[in-house]
């Protein structure tokens, strides 16, 4: 009798260890292999559009590619040489300019009326505008945009974008996307220098709209390519990328 | 009923284990990585920067050159343009972070111990010397040596507002009877500027001066640049050293004659009539005690030193003002004076003044002072009485301490006004008149601390920062003083920001000599015993003791850990039945001070000497009980109530008017228990153990020494004839070196053993501290041991130290064994060690012949999160149960090698520096590129003298050594003879 209930014990729990299981495989991997992660960033801020769309260099904010081991996540001061005046994207502000126009057209056009002056042949037959409708409008447009809002609301910047004031800024805490173990030291610097792409390594970033981790980052990987770069060069240029446990390890 | 069979549970066990296995295939917690908001100009995360500051580990002033990484000070390097340090530092100097990072520092201003802010220490502070200025009160600040111009301007100005106001100077070990010597004899108060690269002859009574004494980097420095022969210039400085204790000067001298403390004068007075005799000058002769010294040995230095008049110095420790101007006469008739003894630009190393001191006793016995500061100094472990100074701090109105940490005095304040760490404070010093450093803040203040500047402005009623009175005080009073003219006071400082020092002019001093002041020593009969208590290497004084890295380094000569101990000489073990670790008792003869202590039985120390080193029983260091990892078998570095090494300093006796370290009221007497020493003598031998010796084994001989006289006749002299075969490549298919070789040659004749580089090493690789009771299981983590060998039987020794890291074999013994290739060798020569491949199998330790290897027997624990801060992000923190070693700084080289890329350059030679050469006080250890022909180690490596350890095996190190030279005509002390490891197994 124990025998059957035992059975049965473990083929529910068989049944249920194996639906986790199951649910878990699509994240299946080795340990400390994090390809394709893609954490959330705590602003969307997307590289299809700055890297991809507008063609921004990877190096204007990632200035220490070429001068560091670190690529480095570009400080708050870097997103506001821009930001200080784009404060939400191009359509949006477009239509909020086109409302903004159309009113002070209206407004104008009532305080006309209101002194009494000759109406023109044009505007005589046009419907009136209801100002309203567009002050409406108007005010649900999201201006800064609720993801520039987050920059600003980080350095706590007021509407007209002061300089500005480091104590009372925090950092904004993005999540660590390629992350190496401790005992691995990369530098980007020589890789940078030594022509070897961003892509080569991080993957089609300008088409990511969120970046995720493109390559396994795995060792057999780092050393299949620097034996490749050694043997073929890096566009035309002999090189010597070295496979020493000590060039990495340390 | 339910029940379950053992194999049904065996199943169940181990499927819930694999799915539970399976489900932990994810990855971890998101880090977080949080940029700058705003970038500050010119730093790069990831990059080091480096800035040139001065070091506080004394008040000897060498130039630092800081490297800072994310806004952390990491590494203190030495400053190469400085001219006195030359870019050397010492170990003190290199600890300077760790103490930085110290959990124990004071975090806030202390009322009666405690916490209280500034605003109300300031207001309180300021009613009492308000009310002290009223009734006319005195007002004593006690200071170490101050030798910042800004710094004493404030302190001058503080004091000028009280009636009785003065400023006292303690050193940890004094020098005062130095100042007071000249005082008599040319008429000026001050201490000398020696300059030992100028010296041939250097003759010194006790003076430690390449271990503690005065300015120990600048003298090493200058005295190993006299110290490499050539086969071109077969020529060498001669250095005689007569003393009582085994010092590390001592050590390296061409002749050490043992001569007890007490013998000084008597000998320094024969030597001064021969040389009257030879110059005919008339300087009158006293009574000639019997000379100490054997008639031969006496007429060798007389000759020597007058054969090389000019360009000789004589140099004595003695705190007996009377020996001190028999040296001044020595050194008038010899002509040194304007040579080699700067009278014209001294030093202001150290300034204490006994005299002051010893009227600041009377004072506090008589109840006369109103309010003590005391900035700097650590009375109980300098002061000779502490008994008199607690019983009288209770009749003090204001007691105020500016200590870092609650030590000793800090408790017995009213108020503690924590000082900033000197790497996050403005000051300058000026270290040897015409020579001025600045101190720059290299991080932000990491408690609420205050600069003494500050502090002492606030009190004299003026709110002022450190930065502003030092600029202020620099445009008044050393922008005048600025040598090369520069266009402005800006262009003035910032060059001095960068540079870290500046060349200035300063008042000439002249002091004429008078023969009226030298008076004759007394000539006491000798006593029993003679106690000298003298500084280790690791604390010029009692403020390190709280850094763990010194308190682990081993003593260069007797390579003891973690505890101070009795140094009594073979003689003296042999007839009192003393053995290494027999705790002995030393009693002044009224029996008022007491202290018990291990014994380390010591060669080469004389007779009648026993030597006990002060800084030690420092409050606050029982902090260390639960340092190192913490077992099943663990035992506390530290015992229960106990700190680390006792107090010597109640023996300091006060005498004709100076502080003086030498006792001859004392008796020794064996108690009968134990206490072992954590020694890393006997670690890691070289030797072949008799019993495992093959039969007929040719004895191994690392250390390879000659004399100059040979040396001249034939550069490689020295050589040993062993059997040596040229074996080939192991591997000669394999091991091609790629585009570098690195190598290593250090010299055995510049070494001096300061173990400067072991700090070094310890500060650049993360090595961990392992902890007394480690040590003991021989388990110290350093990477550079420094082998440290007696030549010679009894007490006439020769000694040599060895650094010994990683030879970086070609044919490397330690690769063939490893089975998961952890240890492999690189294309550029290197011996690699690959920690997460390391399983433990610890065969690689076995089989290498210089026992370089350490093992991680457990994760070393850091003492706290803030310690944690100093540990170097370019090297890893290696885990429990893994192999390590010398790496040869590889991090170093993959930088060198990736910035040269960089730049589009290729490795210049020098670009690359180990730690442990880049600080190396002598200069002795050479680094490069060995495929380079030109390179400096590439030259080295064709010296004559030139050899590797243990190369007769074929292993091929890539780090070789250059052979010894002593300045000698012959065989002296047993060269060539046996040589042995052991100090301790005389009993």
């Amino acid at each position: 009798m124990y025998r059957y209930i035992f059975n049965i014990v473990l083929i529910v729990g068989l049944f249920f260890s194996l639906a986790v299981f199951v649910s878990g495989m699509g994240n299946w991997r080795l340990p400390d292999n994090n390809q394709g992660y893609a954490p959330k960033q705590p602003i969307g801020y997307s590289h299809r559009l700055h890297a991809g769309e507008l063609q921004i260099d990877c190096r204007f904010c990632h200035t220490g590619a070429t001068q560091s081991q670190h690529a480095g996540i570009p400080s708050t001061d870097v997103c506001m040489k821009c930001h200080r005046h784009v404060t939400a994207s191009f359509n949006t502000m477009s239509e909020f300019r086109r409302l903004e126009d159309e009113i002070k057209k209206a407004e104008s056009n009532q305080a006309g009326g209101a002194e009494g002056t000759d109406e023109t042949e044009e505007s005589a037959g046009e419907p009136a505008v209801d100002l309203d409708e567009l002050k409406k409008q108007l005010a649900v447009m999201e201006i800064p945009s609720p993801e520039l809002k987050k920059l600003y609301d980080s350095l706590k910047l007021k509407d007209s974008k002061d300089p500005i004031v480091e104590s009372a800024s925090s950092s904004i805490p993005w999540v660590r996307v390629h992350n190496l173990p401790d005992y691995v030291y990369f530098d980007h610097r020589a890789h940078v220098n030594a022509g070897v792409s961003c892509q080569k390594c991080h993957g089609p970033v300008e088409s990511m709209e969120r970046v995720r981790q493109f390559e396994t980052l795995s060792m057999g990987w780092c050393v299949n390519c620097h034996r490749d770069a050694t043997k073929n060069g890096i566009n035309g240029q002999h090189v010597h990328a070295s496979t020493d446990c000590s060039a990495c390890h340390y | 009923m339910f029940s379950l069979s053992r194999r049904r549970f065996l199943e169940a066990a181990g499927f819930a284990v694999t799915m539970a296995a399976a489900q932990g295939c994810r990855r971890e917690q998101p880090e977080n990585a949080l940029p700058y908001v705003v970038a500050p100009e010119g730093i790069t995360p990831g990059k080091s920067q480096s800035y040139a500051t001065t070091c506080s580990g004394c008040p000897a002033g060498c130039g630092v050159l800081a490297s800072v990484r994310d806004g952390r000070p990491l590494k203190m390097e030495g400053l190469p343009e400085h001219p006195l340090s030359r870019g050397g530092l010492c170990a003190v100097g290199q600890a300077l972070p760790l103490s930085l990072y110290d959990s124990h520092r004071l975090k806030n201003p202390l009322k009666e111990g405690e916490k209280t802010d500034w605003e109300t220490a300031d207001q309180e502070i300021a009613k009492s010397l308000d009310q002290i200025r009223e009734k006319k009160g005195s007002v004593r600040l006690l200071t170490s040596t101050v030798t910042s111009p800004t710094l004493q301007q404030s302190i001058d100005a503080f004091l000028e507002t009280f009636d009785d106001g003065r400023q006292i100077t303690l050193d940890a070990m004094s020098s005062s009877s130095i100042l007071a010597a000249h005082e008599l004899t040319h008429g000026i108060h001050l201490l000398p500027h020696y300059d030992f690269s100028k010296a041939e002859v250097i003759v010194s009574f006790g003076a430690d001066f390449l271990g503690t004494w005065i300015s120990p980097v600048e003298f090493t420095a200058a005295w190993s640049s006299r110290r490499v022969p050539t086969p071109d210039h077969p020529s060498m400085s001669y250095h005689a050293q007569l003393e009582g204790r085994m010092s590390l000067t001592g050590g390296n001298a061409d002749h050490r004659i043992r001569l007890a403390p007490d013998e000084y004068g008597a000998t320094l007075v024969h030597l001064k009539k021969q040389l009257a005799r030879k110059t005919g000058t008339g300087i009158a002769t006293e009574e000639l005690p019997t000379s100490p010294l054997p008639n031969d040995e006496l007429d060798d230095l007389v000759s020597r030193l007058w054969a090389a008049r000019g360009a000789s110095l004589v140099v004595c420790d003695s705190q007996d003002v009377s020996v001190q101007t028999q040296v001044n006469a020595i050194n008038e008739l010899l002509g040194n004076y304007g040579k080699t003894v700067d009278l014209a630009q001294p030093s202001f190393q150290r300034q204490g003044d006994d005299r002051a001191l010893i009227e600041l006793m009377e004072d506090l016995k008589a109840g006369k002072i109103s309010a003590l500061f005391v900035a700097g100094t650590d009375l109980t472990h300098s002061f000779p009485n502490r008994k008199v100074l607690e019983s009288a701090i209770e009749k003090i109105d204001l007691v105020v301490s500016l200590a870092e940490r609650e030590d000793d005095f800090a408790s017995l304040a009213h108020w503690v006004c924590p000082d900033h760490h000197s790497l996050e404070s403005w000051l300058d010093a000026e270290p040897v008149a015409g020579l001025i450093n600045l101190y720059q803040p290299l991080v932000r203040p990491l408690g609420d601390t205050r600069s003494i500047l500050e502090s002492l402005a606030s009190w004299s009623g003026q709110k002022e920062t450190a930065y502003n009175l030092l600029r202020k005080n620099w445009q008044q009073n050393i922008f005048p003083r600025a040598k090369d003219k520069p266009a402005s006071f800006r262009t003035f400082w910032d060059q001095t920001l960068h540079d870290g020092f500046t060349e200035a002019t300063s008042e000439e001093v002249a002091g004429e000599f008078d023969p009226a002041g030298i008076t004759p020593p007394n000539s006491e009969s000798r006593s029993e015993y003679c106690l000298e208590l003298y500084q280790k290497i690791a604390f010029p004084d009692a403020r390190h003791a709280h850094n763990p890295w010194l308190q682990e380094l081993p003593d260069p000569t007797s390579k003891v850990t973690w505890d101070n101990y009795v140094c009594v000489s073979t003689t003296m073990a042999k007839t009192s039945g003393i053995g290494t670790g027999d705790v002995v008792q030393i009693a002044s003869s009224d029996g008022a001070v007491q202290l018990e202590l291990p014994a380390n039985v010591q060669p080469g120390q004389h007779d009648r000497v026993i030597s006990v080193a002060l800084a030690y029983g420092v409050k606050g260091t029982e902090r260390f009980a639960k340092i190192g990892p913490q077992w099943l078998e663990a035992r506390p570095t530290v015992a229960q109530g106990e700190q680390v090494g006792k107090n010597a300093a109640p023996f300091i006796a006060v005498r004709n008017g100076v502080v003086d370290y030498l006792r001859s009221d004392v008796q020794i007497t064996k108690t009968g228990s134990r206490r072992q020493l954590a020694t890393t003598q006997q670690h890691h031998s070289l030797e072949v153990p008799k019993h495992v010796a093959p039969h007929g084994a040719e004895m191994r001989e690392p250390i390879q020494e000659t004399t100059l006289a040979e040396f001249s006749d034939d550069p490689s002299s020295g050589k040993p004839h062993l059997h040596h075969h040229e074996g080939g490549e192991l591997w000669p298919d394999d091991h091609k070196p790629a585009n570098h070789e690195w190598g290593m040659v250090i010299d055995l004749n510049a070494c001096t053993g300061c173990s400067s580089c072991l700090i070094a090493c310890q500060s650049e690789n993360n090595v961990p501290v392992a902890g007394k009771d480690e040590v003991q299981r021989q388990r110290e983590m350093h990477w550079i041991r420094i082998d440290r060998y007696f030549t010679g039987e009894g007490d006439d020794v020769d000694v040599t130290h060895q650094p010994m890291m990683c030879q970086h074999c070609d044919n490397a013994p330690c690769e063939t064994v490893c089975p998961v290739l952890a240890t492999v060798h690189s294309e550029e020569g290197l011996n690699e060690q690959a920690y997460n491949r390391c399983v433990g199998t610890r065969y690689c330790a076995n089989n290498c012949p210089y026992k370089v290897r350490r093992f991680n027997w457990f994760d070393y624990p850091q003492p706290g999160e803030l310690e944690t801060l100093v540990l170097n992000p370019d090297v890893t923190v290696r885990s429990r149960g893994v192999m390590e070693k010398c790496s040869m700084c590889v991090q170093r080289i993959n930088e060198g090698k990736i910035e040269a890329q960089r730049l589009g350059q290729s490795v210049l030679d020098g670009q690359i520096q180990t730690a442990c050469q880049q600080s190396c006080p002598s200069q002795a250890i050479t680094f490069g590129d060995l495929q380079n022909s030109e390179s400096e180690v590439s030259v080295a490596m064709k010296s004559p003298r030139r050899y590797g350890v243990l190369e007769e095996f074929n292993f091929r190190p890539s780090v070789s050594y250059l052979r010894m030279v002593r300045n000698r005509e012959s065989d002296a002390t047993g060269s060539g003879g046996d040589h042995h490891t052991q100090g301790g197994d005389h009993e």
